[in-house]
């Protein structure tokens, strides 16, 4: 790329000796400001709770655990670090497959929980916790809530692209599909033992008591394989939100395209609804606050609303345990709590302009 | 076609609507019947007949029939009939054949005011319920325009009564989860579920139901109008905003009534309109009429279905509307939409 083509205010980010990329300074500069929130709020999760730290302590204790008292480092590494990072993760997941899917339906008011992934992970988890407890060990649960996601939505895909696929009828048949899943969660949730039923709310509401380490590394992997693989389709999605015809003029076959991001999306979405319950709605909102500050630029859209989300996930989490302490409110319901009323203000000014 | 030839050709008396309308009550009978003797103990029909005409209160078989399913007979027509007539409103002034109380969060909206109002305010008599449940219901819609706009696409207005409803009931959840004696208390109604007691909480609302659908009545020629465009509808002299407003309050006072009485049932306003207008096109008022008794119909044969699926153990009828329901939705969106 000629020098003279590049926006005004740019900087050469090198990777790696042979891959190097040029990216606007207000982006870098954006995605640093909110790398460093990420940053401080994982401090301050790590520094509240019934046991009370303060921040410059946790620091301390993360940096260098081998100096503090062990009982500290316990509570610090064992309980609240894994965590956060598993809110994190999902976070960051969430929101990268909200954007992409904002992006192919081309609607601001998309959220990853749309296309079914989150009631059929939510309806097979009932299953297993309800009707037939026990059948299969605890820590298989996510594997097949995961797989009871994959298969509904693949159904979604399935019917709106019956006839032709457009992003409205993919929208619509997942609402559709999602209201009768729902119903069925209902009625399982309403006839079960309510001792089953309770532990199965707390974690449909998006809590994350139970993470632990393995879980944050079966995270990590799949936000990096999806999340790379999203981020480097971005030039495809800036093409796509131009309309199929348009990127089809420019060489993106919606065909292929979409059904392959849908892919990614479906991924991260069911890989994080498996270890934290339904969190959604930050698929929703992160990529709107993204956007406020890159516009749709996708190279910069995806990590920034990687970062967003993840910042909002830890938020909502910590928020969740310190407020109405000793009680535990779920993570996902906080989050909802939190950005509804923003997300209704932020639409209906989008509306006005 | 036959209904539209004959009803044109015999101007002025519509045979072939009016026996429509016979047919269609003669059926919701002859449900009505079924709903009384089928259950978990099945009754002969002479003694549902003796029940109704020649009551013996030693009987046993007769004292259920009066006591518990005649009671939720009545229910399940009042909620259908109401239900049906709010989607019919709605989809009407929002032009738009997606519309549907529990589909855009009105219903949940009303059950989160219902709930808070329970557990916040148990000082107010059970009469305010409905009051709360209109509130909510209110509430609920205004966000729902709020997020979506009055000219807004299908997609657009569905997608953000999906936001309003995950708000709300993210909020009842949380509220359920701070008290779970609660939880304990409300998980049959917060499915839409229609009971024996029921019919005491129809005495709360009875006044606004009868009020809201006699006025639905009231809207008919302005609806007509406004059925050919909103332009054409306001070179008619319709006053189109008061049309709208009036519209919706109408929705929310008939679903809030059906909230606070069966709790969220949703789906009967979105198919009833559509199979009545597969009857009915042109004409609000028979729209109307048509409604009312198949959704009548529907939530009768649900509340039977409700009973006898799973017998002895009952399902919740607002399960049972929302799988009949769906996968109607998905068709209209596979066959509308492009």
């Amino acid at each position: 790329m000629k020098q003279k083509q590049l926006p005004s205010r740019s900087v050469r980010i090198k990777l790696f000796s042979r891959m190097s990329f040029y990216a606007r300074s207000n982006d870098v500069f954006w995605l640093l400001f909110f790398g460093l929130l990420l940053l401080f709020m994982l401090l301050w999760g790590a520094a509240i709770g019934s046991y009370q730290l303060s921040i410059l302590k946790s620091w301390q204790i993360i940096i260098a655990p081998e100096l503090a008292p062990e009982k500290l480092v316990r509570v610090v590494w064992e309980f609240r670090l894994p965590r956060l990072l598993v809110a994190a993760l999902c976070g960051a997941a969430l929101a990268i497959a909200g954007v992409i899917l904002q992006s192919i339906t081309r609607n601001a008011l998309a959220s990853p929980g749309l296309i079914g992934v989150e009631a059929g992970a939510s309806a097979t988890m009932l299953v297993f916790v309800v009707i037939v407890p026990g059948v299969i060990p605890v820590f298989l649960l996510p594997v097949f809530a995961m797989i009871g996601g994959f298969i509904v939505a693949s159904c979604v895909w399935l019917l709106s692209s019956l006839r032709g696929y457009s992003p409205i009828r993919l929208v619509l048949v997942g609402v559709g599909i999602t209201s009768m899943l729902s119903a069925f969660s209902e009625m399982l949730i309403t006839y079960g033992d309510i001792d089953l039923v309770e532990s199965a709310l707390m974690w449909l509401g998006g809590s994350l008591h139970q993470a632990s380490w393995p879980q944050v590394k079966v995270m990590m992997f799949w936000l990096l394989i999806a999340g790379s693989l999203a981020w480097l389709c971005f030039r495809q999605l800036n093409l796509l939100i131009l309309g199929n015809k348009v990127a089809f003029s420019r060489g993106v076959d919606n065909r292929k395209a979409v059904p392959f991001l849908l892919l990614l999306c479906v991924a991260l979405t069911s890989a994080s609804v498996a270890t934290a319950g339904t969190l959604t709605f930050v698929g929703l909102i992160a990529p709107h606050i993204a956007r406020r500050f890159c516009a749709n630029r996708h190279g910069a859209l995806i990590p920034l609303s990687a970062v967003i989300g993840a910042c909002l996930v830890v938020l909502g989490d910590s928020l969740g345990r310190s407020v109405f302490a000793p009680l535990q409110l779920p993570a996902g319901l906080v989050l909802v709590l939190i950005g509804a009323p923003y997300f209704i203000v932020l639409i209906s000014r989008l509306r006005k302009a | 076609m036959l209904n539209k030839v004959e009803a044109h050709s015999m101007s002025g008396f519509p045979v072939a609507r009016l026996s429509g309308v016979l047919l269609l009550l003669l059926a919701v009978a002859i449900a009505a019947f079924l709903h009384l003797s089928l259950g978990a103990k099945s009754i002969d029909w002479v003694t549902i007949w003796q029940a109704l005409f020649e009551y013996n209160p030693l009987d046993m078989d007769q004292v259920i029939i009066r006591e518990s399913r005649q009671a939720r007979l009545i229910v399940s027509v009042v909620v259908g009939a109401s239900l049906a007539l709010a989607g019919v409103i709605m989809q009407a002034i929002s032009s738009n054949p997606l519309a549907d109380p529990g589909l855009l969060g009105i219903n949940s909206g009303a059950a989160f005011f219902v709930v808070a109002s329970l557990l916040f305010f148990p000082m107010f008599g059970q009469d305010y319920l409905p009051v709360f449940a209109f509130l909510g219901a209110a509430f609920a819609a205004l966000l729902v325009i709020l997020l979506s706009g009055w000219e807004q696409g299908s997609e657009r207005l569905v997608l953000a009564g999906v936001v309003v409803t995950a708000l709300f009931s993210a909020m009842t959840a949380i509220l359920l989860l701070i008290d779970q004696q609660g939880l304990e208390k409300l998980r049959h109604w917060l499915t839409g579920a229609i009971g024996a007691s029921d019919l005491k909480k129809l005495q709360w609302v009875y006044p606004y139901l009868i009020f809201a659908i006699v006025c639905c009545f009231t809207l008919v020629r302005s609806l007509n109008a406004f059925h050919l465009g909103e332009r054409v509808a306001a070179s008619l002299g319709v006053n189109v905003l008061l049309l709208k407003v009036s519209g919706l309050a109408l929705v929310v006072v008939l679903s809030g009534c059906v909230v606070t009485v069966a709790g969220p049932i949703g789906f009967v306003g979105l198919v009833v309109p559509h199979v009545a207008r597969l009857l009915v096109r042109n004409s609000y008022a028979w729209l109307f009429l048509y409604s009312l008794l198949i959704g009548t119909l529907l939530l009768i044969l649900s509340d039977i279905a409700a009973r006898i699926v799973l017998r002895p153990y009952e399902i919740n009828t607002g399960i049972i509307t929302a799988f009949v329901g769906a996968p109607v939705f998905i068709a209209l969106v596979l066959r509308r939409m492009k």
